[in-house]
């Protein structure tokens, strides 16, 4: 297992995920991989499918219609692979508690079907994307 | 250079009940419930208003839709304010033939309070999940989750 | 006679698989560092490629439920071999080997069957976005294959002009003699020759088949772990191949003598950063824009190339 977790930590190609957010955090996610921060230093590169993507980055509450998309996503996606989740909503639902269209926090839908998913958590509303660098790399370096 | 509604929306002073300024450039105007439609159609078509949004509300003895105009050379806004008394099943005219930039929230509203838009060309289900129950509406005051 | 184990020698390791392979994941690093530094930025470390694809040599294989498994499988190996017999026949050619097999017609045949394992093994994902990538591929290699293949005529022709034996004008080597760029037609030829690879690999702007936003991945899909990787290799190693293609033909090939390896190399960089300049520089093109830029923009240029060509030829005019 050693060089498949070597490799995975230093080429990472993430998807993005919606599932249910303000666009806030994604519009934080989409300005991260412009080239002002440069994430390629560290391997991580956007694709656009699921299936080619070892990170998950989740944005959103997880909404009644997109949390079982997002849940076939997961199941989609290669494994290994990581979870994200970026923003206060995907954190634990945020100011969103108990909403009517709020179908439990992002971490709980993937562990139903995942439980030994690895999650990783990137709170603030939206987080800047220094502080989803530094968080990708920390969940990185401690994997 | 101001604008005076008093004026403008004389030509339905009749179908009207008041019209009010509540403060400078913000214009309210109070309809009954049937009179909706001809009320927004000379705003629109006559007076050149531009639509902004709908806003449903749920006092605790009626609903209420207010339907957002706006005024740009003077950026006034001006508001029609209707009143549907029926809690039971409500409804209400919808300015959407006239207007299709108000088709999709007027289907927010339906969706969220069940006041039913008669004439609306797409009554179908915006932005509530595809398995929520039916007959169930989450902004109104006595939703329990 | 030359032994099996000599040929899967050349054909797997120098200067075959291998050999091209560690060539063309440095080209792939160049070309994304060399993108980085013009955007002002640091780019990933050399060894980037090499950890990409040996990162999805360990993820999980998935074959999606309804796709053809077989073709599936087997387009990937298919596109492979077939770039790495291209680049085999294209090395033995520039660095003058003996008893080698392959002329222009069999490089060509051969270089257009990775692009047709892509539209194989997309055809066989079984997602409407792999058949939309695979429509828009079949397209473009409809667009480009026409312009490449006159830019070759020009070549022959020229080789024909300066002096080849008759039978021998397909043979690489004397194409390579020729020097065919320092001729009008010949710099036509070889800058559309030039736009006809970028579209083969799969460059901005002509990656309309791949484009991640539009298509969300459009012709590889479905494809993950091992497989994935292999299209990374065919991605290297064409990235050698056909430039070397065009060395060949255009170029004047390595040529002899003390500094023919550095001046072949120097020449191999030269596309590379001709390559990198029209990627940074454009923003990608839809199909139909694509195709028409190679029917209506190529190709009469082409035309009046070859009418140039075979002028020279006739009037013995040689820069034409």
């Amino acid at each position: 297992m050693g060089w498949r977790l070597w490799s995975l930590k230093r080429s990472v190609w993430v998807y993005h995920v919606n599932a249910g957010a303000c666009n806030n955090c994604d519009i934080e996610v989409v300005d991260l991989l412009t080239p002002r921060f440069d994430v390629e230093r560290f391997g991580i590169r956007l694709v656009g499918s699921p299936r080619q993507a070892d990170a998950l980055l989740v944005t959103g509450v997880g909404t009644r219609q997109a949390i079982k998309r997002l849940q076939d996503a997961y199941i989609q996606t290669a494994k290994p692979c990581l979870v994200f989740c970026i923003g206060a909503c995907a954190c634990g639902c945020g100011i969103f508690e108990g909403a009517y269209h709020v179908s439990g926090p992002v971490d709980q839908a993937i562990k139903s079907i995942d439980p030994d998913a690895i999650i990783a958590y990137v709170p603030g509303c939206p987080p800047k994307p220094e502080a989803i660098v530094s968080g990708v790399v920390k969940a990185l370096s401690v994997v | 250079m101001e604008l005076d509604l008093q004026i403008v929306a004389s030509p339905i002073n009749g179908m009207i009940t008041s019209v009010r300024a509540i403060r400078p450039r913000r214009w309210f105007i109070d309809c009954p419930a049937e009179n909706v439609a001809a009320v927004c159609r000379f705003l629109f078509d006559q007076a050149k208003l531009r639509f902004v949004i709908s806003t449903g509300i749920d006092a605790e003895d009626c609903f209420e839709v207010l339907h957002h105009f706006c005024h740009d050379p003077t950026g006034s806004f001006v508001t029609v304010k209707v009143s549907i008394p029926d809690r039971t099943s409500p409804q209400l005219d919808s300015i959407t033939p006239f207007i299709p930039a108000a088709e999709w929230i007027e289907r927010e509203i339906q969706d969220l309070f069940g006041i039913r838009f008669k004439g609306h060309p797409n009554p179908k289900r915006l932005i509530l999940a595809d398995d929520w129950p039916e007959g169930l509406y989450p902004l109104r005051k006595d939703y329990r989750p | 006679m030359t032994g099996i184990a000599e040929n899967v020698f050349r054909l797997l390791v120098f200067p075959g698989l291998v050999f091209t392979l560690v060539i063309g994941m440095f080209g792939c690093w160049v070309l994304r560092k060399v993108s980085a530094l013009i955007q002002w930025r640091v780019g990933p470390p050399w060894y980037q490629p090499w950890v990409d694809v040996l990162k999805l040599a360990g993820k999980e294989l998935l074959i999606p439920e309804q796709a053809n498994a077989v073709v599936f499988l087997a387009a990937p190996v298919v596109g492979l071999a077939a770039a790495v017999l291209v680049s085999t026949v294209l090395w033995n050619a520039l660095l003058g080997r003996h008893a080698y097999v392959g002329d222009l017609i069999v490089v060509l045949y051969l270089s257009v069957i990775p692009s047709l394992a892509l539209i194989m093994g997309s055809s066989a994902s079984a997602s409407p976005h792999a058949a939309i990538g695979a429509s828009r591929e079949m397209k473009l290699i409809l667009s480009y294959e026409l312009p490449m293949a006159a830019a070759m005529v020009v070549a022959l022709i020229k080789a024909a002009a300066s002096g080849s034996p008759s039978g021998q004008v397909l043979d690489l080597s004397s194409l390579s003699a020729a020097k065919v760029i320092w001729s009008i037609s010949g710099f036509m030829a070889f800058l559309v020759s030039l736009l006809c690879i970028h579209a083969k690999l799969g460059l901005v702007p002509f990656d309309i088949a791949e484009s991640e936003t539009e298509l969300a991945g459009g012709i590889l899909i479905e494809y993950s772990g091992i497989l994935m990787g292999i299209w990374r290799l065919v991605q290297a190693v064409l990235l050698v191949a056909l430039p070397l293609l065009l060395i060949a033909v255009f170029l004047g090939g390595f040529g002899t003598g003390r500094w023919a390896i550095l001046a072949g190399f120097g020449k191999l960089v030269l596309l590379w950063v001709l390559l990198i300049l029209i990627k940074n520089t454009n923003p990608r093109v839809r199909i139909d824009q694509a195709m028409r830029f190679f029917w209506f923009v190529c190709t009469p240029a082409l035309v009046i190339a070859v009418i140039l060509a075979i002028l020279g030829r006739f009037y013995g005019i040689g820069w034409l």
